[in-house]
């Protein structure tokens, strides 16, 4: 016996039926008021850039790729491996291995300096804690945000990553752009 | 003195009314209302507080000023404020104080983030300082000891360090030095700090000022994982807690357990773990080829061990060592005796006689008759005999001492060696060395004031009025008397009677009777002796004490028959006898005449020259299984971190032997393995991991305890004892074993500078005869019976309180070891190579 829907039907309400010259009509009617937004923005010319040729300028507290950094007049490694950022990290990125610093060919300032200093760029959220936490300043946020690599374990960056100058391919912005 | 009573008071702290017990200082009765009072200096480990550091200052109603928590015992209605604007000024100023000169160098320090003086500063300080003096300066970091860095600069100088020195381990070393803010930390004359305990000093420092050099910037406390289990490196099985970063033990700390260790570690147990991460460490099989151990696939050796234990005519031996667990033990049981149908095995360490016999066992180990740990401390007088805690079980000579020092207990030593209790001990009695027998039987006529006392004493070569005094002592001490003796004293000629002797001085004291607090502690002298001895690995006893149908052979009973060609495979696990028995030159020909299957963690000698197939054995922190303490407490071995590559846990190779050699293996996880141990020994019965849990379990105080088998019961009668050798001339040899003497420590870099010489202790006397000076080298000769000469090189080390007569020279050494001696009579003579 086939279902008696009874009271619970709903009458489907269509609209007119495709095809034919009315609906040719309005197709055309529909894709040229379109256009009409498109032609309309073409005077107030372009927003967009040539990327990669361009870059988007950043602002200065921008927080991209880590540097680790060094004493300009000693050349030593401000970082004493303290592990601070690894418990500040709330991504678990950073791994650090200390170890004893030789008096006759120092690396660091202090007694100990990270014999491992890694950061996993793919796990980094880039939130700045390991920057806060960082009692000697020697790792600050960078403003490279070009970070993509072929595969994973090349977006783990080591310490002597970490400390070379980064090329500058990324734009500043400048005052009140 | 026995334990005090303790009656329960009510005082009010901050408004609660808390109930804690009279007498307990204020610091930890507030802990009992959830009240927290800051603290440095105080440690109830370290027994009576100083005061030193003046964190803890409370409000007491009554007393004007202000009073140390530590320092100050609860009274019933006492009215304690540790939140009044006083007190907070009072520990702001304190920690302002302690910070004047503390450097801050935290992110260097490796006391970071797990530092009361961080924690403290953030709870009770004032958060900003107002010094701006230059802070004083030392030369940071100074070696304290190889193993112990000291800065001076973070010192607060709490003397927790300090106090544990001179009334903890009582090696009276470390002092402070100088006055007012000079003052330092150091030992009196600069020398390294060195004694077998110092490392607990680095967990007592309450500031980064003492740290440990083998840990130093190895890890921060939110890089690594703590990770508890037991040492297994002597019988005192102290509780510890593994330290673990990327899967590798970066230290080992005590985890307290005052039934146990009363949360201290000796030197050994703390930085033993480095040896499981040395290269010469067996990680994968190896199997004898062409003369040359190489690495082979487990199958392959499988296959091999199995030819060699599986199709052997003739008989087979095996002995287990004091590292191996219940477990381990109760499989290599199994194969051997259930599968292969042999009757030879045995665990006793450095054993050279045959066995107590069953019976004797049972009524020595019997549950009325057994002292606790705890019961040393308590005891009215403690009898040392034929052991040196310090060598054979650390923990407990700390555990001796407190109780002298602290409860008044009565201490008498009784050993042929100079023991280090000697200087707090009311009475030491030397005798001759292996006359232990003689010595035990002199004793029982003198605590029972009947028999030839004199003409006993004279045949242990002790002092007869000496042993009456001893005699008199312990049965005028008080009833709550604890005999601590070491198992060789049952390693000479005739156990069995020297086990009977023991019994009988025990029953004159009233010790076998079921008396809380008083009993025997047998210092095995495997560390888990109690627990092989427990579940059958014994020539003379079965599962639960049993008596076997046949007696098998003992160790060095098999080490003759493999001679003799009776038997010809050797199943060795844990242990290798040429390092770890007395008569080495038997062991090297034994092992050389047997085909030989070891399981060990490195190939020391004997396995290096000779054995045929080795498998790599698991280091402590890799382990499970459960192990039996001394006084009967169950205690869980759980693994911290994860094997080497390609290494089986032992349990699981013994398993696939079984499988191997056609015998059916019903293990499948270690678990397996305890529930058919419980199901074995009727005494066990139903213990499980569950039941064990992080602190042990005695069997003892479980219901199983009533099947306890009975053991022979007297009266007994004594054979007369072999008396010792007369010296006529020449000199009695006596054996002893450091606790620095183990290839755990031989492997471990930090340790390694505390791995023993060979030296000849004698007396000053017995030296001038012989014209010989302190420090000189010696030769040592024994003549065997056949008439060969044996001689080992020693350093002559003359030591006042060495008997006349005896010399002492040390074993486990490998080559240069007492063990290549075989004889009971040596020759001391001045090297003719290297005269002084």
């Amino acid at each position: 016996m086939p279902w008696n829907p009874g009271d619970d039907l709903v009458a489907v309400q269509r609209g007119p039926e495709p095809g034919g010259l009315g609906g040719a009509y309005r197709v055309l009617g529909e894709t040229l008021r379109g256009l009409k937004t498109s032609f309309g923005r073409v005077v107030e010319g372009t927003t967009t850039i040539e990327y990669p040729e361009q870059k988007t300028p950043v602002y200065p507290r921008f927080r991209g790729r880590h540097r680790l950094h060094t004493f300009e007049d000693t050349g030593l490694e401000k970082c004493v491996g303290c592990s601070l950022c690894a418990a500040a990290c709330p991504a678990d990125c950073i791994r650090v291995v200390a170890a004893e610093n030789d008096p006759i060919d120092r690396v660091s300032g202090g007694e100990r300096y990270a014999a491992v200093y890694e950061i996993n760029m793919s796990r980094c959220i880039f939130c700045g804690y390991c920057e806060m936490a960082c009692p000697f300043d020697a790792i600050t946020m960078g403003h490279d945000y070009e970070l993509a690599d072929y595969n994973r374990s090349d977006l783990i960056f080591t310490k002597e990553m970490l400390l070379q100058e980064p090329p500058v391919r990324t734009p500043l912005r400048a005052e009140g752009e | 003195m026995p334990r005090p009573e303790i009656n329960e008071i009510t005082f009010v702290v901050d408004g609660r009314e808390v109930v804690a017990p009279a007498g307990t200082m204020l610091a930890d009765a507030a802990k009992l209302g959830d009240v927290d009072i800051p603290v440095f200096c105080y440690e109830p480990k370290l027994g009576q507080p100083v005061g030193a550091c003046r964190m803890c200052l409370v409000e007491v109603e009554g007393i004007p000023k202000l009073q140390t928590a530590c320092s100050t015992p609860v009274r019933d209605g006492m009215v304690v404020n540790t939140e009044t604007p006083r007190v907070k000024a009072a520990q702001e100023s304190v920690v302002e104080f302690l910070l004047l000169n503390h450097p801050l160098d935290c992110p260097v320090c490796d006391k970071g983030g797990e530092c009361p003086l961080q924690d403290i500063s953030y709870g009770w300080g004032r958060g900003t300082s107002r010094t701006v003096e230059p802070k004083r300066h030392f030369e940071k970091p100074v070696e304290l000891s190889p193993l112990i860095a000291i800065d001076r600069e973070r010192c607060i100088l709490c003397y927790r360090c300090v106090r544990f020195s001179q009334e903890v381990s009582e090696d009276y070393q470390l002092i402070l030095h100088e006055r007012g803010a000079d003052t330092f930390v150091g030992t009196f004359d600069g020398h390294p700090y060195v004694a077998p305990f110092s490392g607990n000093i680095i967990e007592l420092c309450p500031v980064g000022a003492l740290t440990s050099q083998a840990y130093r910037f190895r890890a921060r406390p939110w890089d690594i994982e703590q990770s508890g289990s037991v040492c297994t490196l002597c019988p005192g099985q102290c509780n510890v807690s593994y330290t673990v970063r990327d899967d590798r033990v970066m230290r080992v700390l005590s985890r307290q357990n005052d039934a146990v260790d009363d949360g201290w570690l000796c030197d050994r147990g703390r930085f033993a773990y480095q040896s499981s991460y040395v290269d010469d460490r067996v990680t994968e099989p190896l199997l004898r080829d062409g003369g040359v151990l190489r690495p082979v696939s487990w199958e392959r050796a499988l296959a091999e061990a199995a030819r060699l234990l599986g199709k052997t005519p003739a008989g087979l031996g095996a002995l287990a060592g004091g590292a191996t667990s219940n477990e381990e033990g109760w499989l290599l049981r199994r194969l051997h005796a259930d599968v292969l149908g042999s009757r030879d095995f045995d665990s006793r360490s450095g054993a050279s006689g045959p066995a107590v016999s069953a019976g004797l066992l049972a009524a020595l180990d019997t549950p009325e008759a057994q002292a606790t740990v705890p019961d040393v401390e308590w005891a009215h007088s403690v009898l040392v005999l034929d052991s040196e805690p310090v060598d054979d079980m650390p923990i407990l000579d700390l555990r001796i001492r407190k109780g002298v020092r602290r409860h008044g207990m009565r201490l008498a030593v009784a050993t042929s060696r100079p023991s280090s209790l000697d200087s707090i001990a009311e009475q030491a009695v030397r005798f001759a060395p292996g006359a232990g027998e003689a010595f035990v039987c002199a004793l029982d006529a003198a605590v029972g004031g009947i028999g030839d006392v004199a003409g006993l004493a004279a045949a242990a070569g002790a002092d007869a009025a000496q042993v009456e005094a001893l005699g008199r002592m312990l049965r005028e001490a008080g009833e709550d008397v604890v005999i601590v003796w070491g198992e060789r004293l049952t390693h000479g000629a005739n156990p069995d009677n020297a086990a009977r002797a023991l019994l009988k001085v025990a029953g004159r004291l009233s010790l076998l009777d079921d008396h809380a607090g008083a009993g025997l502690l047998q210092v095995p002298s495997g560390a888990n002796g109690r627990g092989l001895r427990e579940i059958g690995l014994l020539p003379t006893a079965g599962p639960g004490y049993r008596e076997p149908a046949a007696v098998g052979r003992s160790a060095q009973e098999i080490a003759q028959a493999t001679i003799a060609g009776q038997i010809t495979g050797l199943h060795l696990l844990h242990v290798d006898p040429v390092q770890s028995f007395p008569e080495r030159g038997l062991w090297e020909q034994a092992l050389h005449a047997g085909a030989v299957v070891a399981h060990a963690q490195f190939l020391t000698d004997g396995l290096r020259e000779h054995a045929n197939v080795v498998f790599p054995a698991e280091a402590g922190a890799e382990k499970e299984g459960t192990v039996t303490h001394p006084d009967g407490r169950l205690q869980r071995l759980r693994p911290a971190v994860a094997r080497p590559d390609g290494a089986r846990p032992t349990w699981q190779v013994l398993s696939q032997l079984i499988a191997a050699v056609g015998g059916q293996a019903t293990a499948l996880t270690s678990m397996m393995v305890t529930s058919e141990i419980a199901e074995a020994v009727p005494f066990y019965a139903g213990i499980t991991h569950d039941e064990i849990g992080g602190f042990g379990v005695r069997w003892q105080e479980r219901e199983a305890a009533a099947a306890f088998p009975a053991g022979e019961t007297g009266p007994f009668a004594l054979e007369d004892p072999r008396p010792a050798a007369s010296p006529n001339g020449a000199l009695r040899l006596g054996r002893f074993r450091s606790v620095w003497a183990s290839p755990e420590v031989a492997h471990a870099p930090a340790l390694k500078f505390l791995a023993p010489k060979q030296r000849a202790e004698l007396n000053p006397d017995d030296a001038q005869e012989r014209g010989i000076r302190h420090g000189q080298q010696v030769t040592v000769t024994a003549t065997g019976e056949d008439g060969s000469a044996e001689t080992i090189a020693a350093v002559a080390h003359l030591r006042a309180a060495a008997p006349r007569g005896s010399v002492f020279l040390e074993s486990g050494l490998g080559a240069e070891s007492v063990d290549v001696l075989d004889a009971a009579l040596v020759h001391v003579n001045s090297d003719p190579a290297r005269p002084a």
